[in-house]
């Protein structure tokens, strides 16, 4: 599998978009600032997954992700005030020592990922005898022949895309089960959240008590 | 140990018989999965290193958020390597990233709760500060 022309280029600025934008998340002082910075890594990670040809995913990814959870985090964000981490009275990460250990950890966890994918993407290539150039040609072009025979679009500079055809038919396929117990997962999920974030003075009228000191 | 050490030297100073220069060359123009693998690994540390280090529970979510989307970008690639060498049907590994975006949402929507109650009892969003269960 290799993205060649323009596909790499659009590779590399959206890899580093994301990685940058992920970056300057966790390093941003305002939150709401971190929430932005996050919906732009999230929405590079999404141009990645059309590059991948993902495209039924990738909008799922901007639907839910960005419309969704991302309004969530922003709503939350207004509800508690976050004033004194913005004026700098209070400090942004954890003790100095607690965040050394992070960072030693943290390369370690990174070195031994790279040589992990390292290793394992050799013997991944040897398995599927892709070692040399014209192996992998000859991968890429079973793909690009099956693009070919796809329907052209109406204004016929394009082709329509089978991917959210596929997935749909493998999801009620081979996954219906998953499928159902995820509806009941975002069900209590619902409802968690609607017992957790109710107020005292919520919670006493629908369970029928009076108050008591607070409310 | 010693072939983790020279391993991980060797993506700095990589002595491949067609040529350093040449190999960096093919490997910026023509990405393939294992430079999809890097970048999601480097999302993945990059989300670790926002839980370890941050004192606000919220940017602590949005770390989570960023770990499982690192999640999402390897079975994506995954997903379009097996299309190119094996079945060309294989939509597998994107069938298990709806899943997990559904668990990112049940997450963040039951998550962002609890941040609502700690605050209203609490005060506070900072975790060094929310200790009640610290012995």
């Amino acid at each position: 599998m290799t993205l060649t022309g323009w596909e790499a280029a659009f590779f590399w600025v959206f890899a580093i978009a994301a990685l940058v934008a992920a970056l300057l998340t966790i390093l941003a002082r305002n939150a709401v600032h971190s929430a932005l910075f996050l919906i732009s890594t999230l929405v590079a990670v999404a141009a990645l997954f059309v590059l991948l040809g993902a495209e039924f995913i990738a909008g799922v990814q901007i639907l839910v992700y960005v419309g969704g959870v991302m309004v969530l985090f922003l709503f939350v964000i207004m509800l508690v005030n976050v004033g004194a981490e913005e004026r700098g009275n209070e400090m942004l990460f954890n003790r100095p020592a607690q965040v050394a250990t992070s960072a030693v950890f943290l390369v370690l966890l990174s070195l031994g990922f790279i040589y992990a994918i390292r290793q394992g993407y050799e013997g991944l290539l040897a398995r599927d005898n892709l070692i040399t150039q014209e192996q992998r040609a000859e991968a890429a072009n079973r793909r690009h022949a099956r693009q070919q025979d796809l329907r052209p679009t109406a204004t016929g500079t394009s082709r329509l895309s089978q991917d959210t055809q596929l997935v749909g038919a493998s999801l009620y396929r081979f996954a219906a089960l998953p499928f159902e117990i995820a509806s009941v997962l975002l069900l209590v999920a619902i409802i968690g959240s609607v017992m957790l974030a109710r107020t005292s003075k919520q919670e006493a009228a629908t369970d029928d008590l009076e108050l008591k000191d607070e409310g | 140990m010693n072939n983790f050490i020279s391993s991980t030297l060797a993506l700095v100073w990589q002595e491949a018989p067609v040529g350093r220069w040449q190999t960096i060359k093919v490997g910026v123009l023509e990405p393939d999965l294992s430079k999809f693998l890097v970048i999601a690994a480097l999302l993945f540390v990059i989300g670790v290193a926002g839980v370890l280090t941050r004192r606000n529970i919220i940017v602590i979510f949005m770390s989570i958020e960023l770990i499982l989307n690192a999640a999402n970008l390897n079975f994506i690639a995954f997903a379009r390597y097996l299309q190119d060498t094996g079945n060309l049907n294989a939509v597998a590994g994107q069938v298990f990233t709806i899943f997990i975006i559904v668990v990112a949402a049940a997450e963040a929507a039951i998550g962002l709760g609890l941040v609502i109650a700690l605050y209203r009892n609490k005060e506070t969003i900072f975790v060094d500060k929310i200790d009640l269960l610290k012995w």
